[in-house]
C-alpha cells in the first residue's frame, strides 16, 4: 500500500481531492441546470407553520398533492408502503398542478402534464399518502417567509429536470404579507 | 506501564536488588513525564476554540450568505483540510495529518449535503452519499491510518441507515463497497480493532436489510456467518477471531432468546424461513468455514457452529426450550474445554460466564413454575454460588499448574517458594 510520500502517491491524493471538488461543483451545476432547462409547475400546500424556523433553517411543506385517491392508482399490483411511484400531474401555464394518476412505472407526459417522482408513505382505505422529498424548504435569508407572519398561505414553484430531478425554485405568498409589527 | 507506576514501584526494586540505582535512573529517563505532553496539547485546544468560533459565525449566518460564497467556503475548507493534512504528514506529524485528512473527508460529505440543500435538490438519488463512501474507501488505501480505515465503515453504516429509513431502499452498492473495499483493506493489513468495527458495521447493514425486506430475522445469520467464515480463512489468528466476535455474539444472543422465549410457538413461527433455502445456504457457509478452519489448522473452534443449529424448526414448547438449553450447555462446555487445553485465562473466564448463564436460564426456565418463590431464590442462589466456587477453584488450579510447568521448563532454577495462585476469576 503506498503510504510513502512518493510523487505518485501525491498525484493520487491530488486527483482524489480534485475529483471531490468537481463532484461538489457538479451537484451545484445540476441545481442550476434543473432551473434553467426544467419544466416549471406550481404546487398548492396547506398554510405553512413557521414555528420551526426559530430552531431550524427549514419549514415543512404539506402539499395538497401529497394525498391522492386510491382510484388514481395505475399499477398492476396494489400499492405498498415505501414503494417508489411516478405521479402524473395536470398543469396549466399559471395554475396549480393536480394529480391525474399515480403510476408504478415511468411514463411520458403529454403537453400540459408533468411527472414528479414520489414515494408511498401510507396506504389508507380510500387514499394514498405520498411523499416527494420536496417537503423540506430551506428558507433563504431574503425570503418573505422570514418576515414572521403566522401560517401564511403559499404556493410552491417546482422545476423538474429532463432527467427527473426536481427542486423547489421558490415559495410565494398568495396574499401580500402584512407588515410585521 | 505508566510513568507513575514506575516512580512508585522502582525504589522497591532497587531495595530488593532486582535493578541497580543507575538502571532505575535510565528506566525513568526512558519514559519522560506526562506533564511535557500536556503542555503540547494547549496549542491544539486553542486552535479548536478558534475553529469553533469561526464555525459558529458561519453557521449563524449560513442562510443569508450569497450562494457563491457558501460554495466557496465549503470547497475552500475542504481543500485546505486536505492540504493541511498533507503538510503535517510531510513534516512527520502523523496524528494531526491523518486527523486533518479525516476532517477533509467529513467536509466532503457535508459539502454534498449542504450543496444539495443550497439548491433545494431532492435527496432521492443517493449518488452523492455513495460518492462519499467511495472517496472514504479510496482514502483508506492511500494512507496507513486507523482513523481513515474506520471512517468509511462508519460512513457506510450511516448512509445505509439514511437510505433504509428515509428513502425506503437498501443500497447494495454501499454494502458492497464497505464489504469489498474496507474488507480487502483489512485482509491485506489485518488489525483487531478494525476487524471488530468492520464486522459490527456490516452486521448493522445486514440487520437494516432484514428489517426493510420484512424477511424472517433468521436470514440475518446468512450474511453474519459469511463474515464469520471470512475470519476462518484469514492467516492472522487474532484478526480473524476479532472479525468473528460480533457474529458469534449475535448468534449467542439469538440462541439465548430462543431458550428464554422459544416455548411460545408464535415466536418460533416468526423465525422459520423456507427449510431448503435456509438450510442449504447455512450448509454452504458451514462447508466454507470448515474448509477455512482446516486450512489454517483451527478446527478446535468448530463448536462455535453449535449456536447456529436451527432448533427453531422443532415444534415450539418445552422440547424447543430444552433442546436450546442443551445446545447452550454444549457450547459453554466446548469453550471451557478449549480454554483448559490452551490455558488462556480470558477464555476460561468467558467459558465460566457462559456456563453460569446457561445454568441460570435453565434453572429459571425449568423450576419457576414448580417451586415456592422464596425456596426458588434460595436454591438458585446456592446453586450459583457453589457453581462459581467450583469453577473458580478448577480454573485457579489449572492456571497454577500451567504456571508451574512453565517455571519447571525455565533454564534457571526457581526459588523454592510456590508460584502465587493467579487472581481468581470473576
Amino acid at each position: 500500500m503506498p503510504t510513502r510520500h512518493t510523487p505518485s502517491h501525491r498525484l493520487l491524493v491530488r486527483l482524489l481531492v480534485a475529483a471531490q471538488v468537481l463532484y461538489v461543483l457538479g451537484v451545484a451545476g445540476a441545481g442550476y441546470a434543473t432551473t434553467a432547462y426544467g419544466q416549471h409547475i406550481w404546487l398548492a400546500t396547506a398554510p405553512v407553520e413557521l414555528h420551526s424556523l426559530q430552531y431550524e433553517s427549514f419549514v415543512r411543506l404539506r402539499y395538497t398533492a401529497a394525498e391522492a385517491p386510491l382510484t388514481a392508482w395505475r399499477g398492476a399490483s396494489p400499492p405498498q408502503r415505501r414503494q417508489a411511484v411516478y405521479v402524473l400531474l395536470n398543469t396549466g401555464p399559471d395554475s396549480l398542478a393536480t394529480v391525474a394518476g399515480v403510476y408504478a412505472k415511468t411514463l411520458k407526459p403529454n403537453p400540459g402534464q408533468a411527472v414528479l417522482r414520489g414515494w408511498v408513505t401510507e396506504v389508507y382505505n380510500h387514499t394514498l399518502g405520498l411523499r416527494y422529498n420536496l417537503e423540506r424548504y430551506y428558507v433563504p435569508g431574503d425570503s418573505p417567509l422570514r418576515l414572521g407572519k403566522t401560517s401564511p398561505a403559499v404556493r410552491v414553484r417546482v422545476s423538474i429536470a429532463p432527467w427527473g430531478q426536481a427542486r423547489i425554485e421558490r415559495v410565494e405568498l398568495l396574499k401580500k404579507p402584512t407588515a410585521a409589527r | 506501564m505508566s510513568r507513575k507506576f514506575l516512580e512508585t514501584e522502582s525504589p522497591a526494586w532497587v531495595a530488593e536488588g532486582l535493578i541497580s540505582e543507575a538502571q532505575r535512573a535510565r528506566l525513568l529517563a526512558r519514559y519522560p513525564s506526562d506533564a511535557v505532553q500536556a503542555v503540547g496539547l494547549l496549542p491544539l485546544l486553542g486552535s479548536i476554540l478558534v475553529g469553533l468560533s469561526a464555525l459558529s459565525v458561519v453557521a449563524a449566518n449560513w442562510q443569508s450568505l450569497p450562494t457563491q460564497l457558501r460554495l466557496g467556503l465549503l470547497l475552500g475548507s475542504l481543500m485546505s483540510a486536505y492540504a493541511g493534512g498533507e503538510y503535517f504528514l510531510r513534516r512527520g506529524n502523523r496524528r494531526v495529518g491523518h486527523g486533518l485528512i479525516g476532517l477533509g473527508l467529513v467536509l466532503f460529505g457535508a459539502s454534498i449535503i449542504l450543496t444539495s440543500q443550497l439548491y433545494q435538490l431532492v435527496g432521492y438519488d443517493i449518488s452523492g452519499l455513495l460518492a462519499w463512501v467511495v472517496v472514504g474507501v479510496l482514502l483508506s488505501y492511500l494512507y496507513n491510518s486507523q482513523t481513515l480505515i474506520l471512517l468509511p465503515i462508519l460512513i457506510g453504516a450511516a448512509v445505509q441507515t439514511y437510505c433504509t429509513q428515509a428513502l425506503g431502499i437498501f443500497s447494495y452498492a454501499t454494502m458492497g463497497l464497505v464489504a469489498l473495499g474496507s474488507g480487502y483493506r483489512w485482509w491485506r493489513r489485518p488489525d483487531t480493532l478494525m476487524a471488530s468495527v468492520l464486522a459490527v458495521g456490516l452486521l448493522w447493514q445486514a440487520a437494516l436489510w432484514v428489517a426493510l425486506s420484512h424477511s424472517k430475522i433468521t436470514w440475518f445469520f446468512i450474511p453474519a456467518m459469511l463474515i464469520y467464515a471470512a475470519g476462518d480463512w484469514h492467516r492472522d489468528r487474532a484478526a480473524g477471531r476479532a472479525l468473528q466476535g460480533p457474529p458469534l455474539v449475535a448468534a449467542y444472543l439469538f440462541a439465548l432468546g430462543l431458550a428464554l422465549f422459544g416455548e411460545t410457538d408464535q415466536y418460533a413461527g416468526l423465525l422459520r424461513p423456507p427449510v431448503l433455502a435456509y438450510l442449504g445456504a447455512l450448509a454452504a457457509l458451514f462447508a466454507l468455514s470448515v474448509a477455512g478452519k482446516r486450512q489454517q489448522g483451527r478446527l478446535a473452534s468448530l463448536p462455535d457452529w453449535l449456536l447456529l443449529l436451527p432448533g427453531f424448526y422443532l415444534p415450539g414448547g418445552l422440547p424447543l426450550a430444552i433442546a436450546t438449553l442443551v445446545v447452550l450447555y454444549a457450547h459453554a462446555g466446548s469453550v471451557l474445554a478449549r480454554a483448559h487445553r490452551s490455558g488462556e485465562a480470558e477464555q476460561l473466564t468467558l467459558g465460566t460466564v457462559l456456563f453460569i448463564i446457561a445454568t441460570m436460564v435453565a434453572y429459571f426456565k425449568l423450576t419457576w413454575a414448580f417451586l415456592d418463590k422464596s425456596l426458588f431464590f434460595l436454591i438458585g442462589g446456592v446453586l450459583l454460588l457453589s457453581l462459581s466456587w467450583y469453577l473458580r477453584r478448577r480454573n485457579a488450579s489449572r492456571l497454577a499448574a500451567g504456571v508451574a510447568s512453565a517455571a519447571g521448563n525455565a533454564p534457571t532454577p526457581t526459588p523454592a517458594s510456590p508460584p502465587s495462585p493467579p487472581e481468581p476469576l470473576a
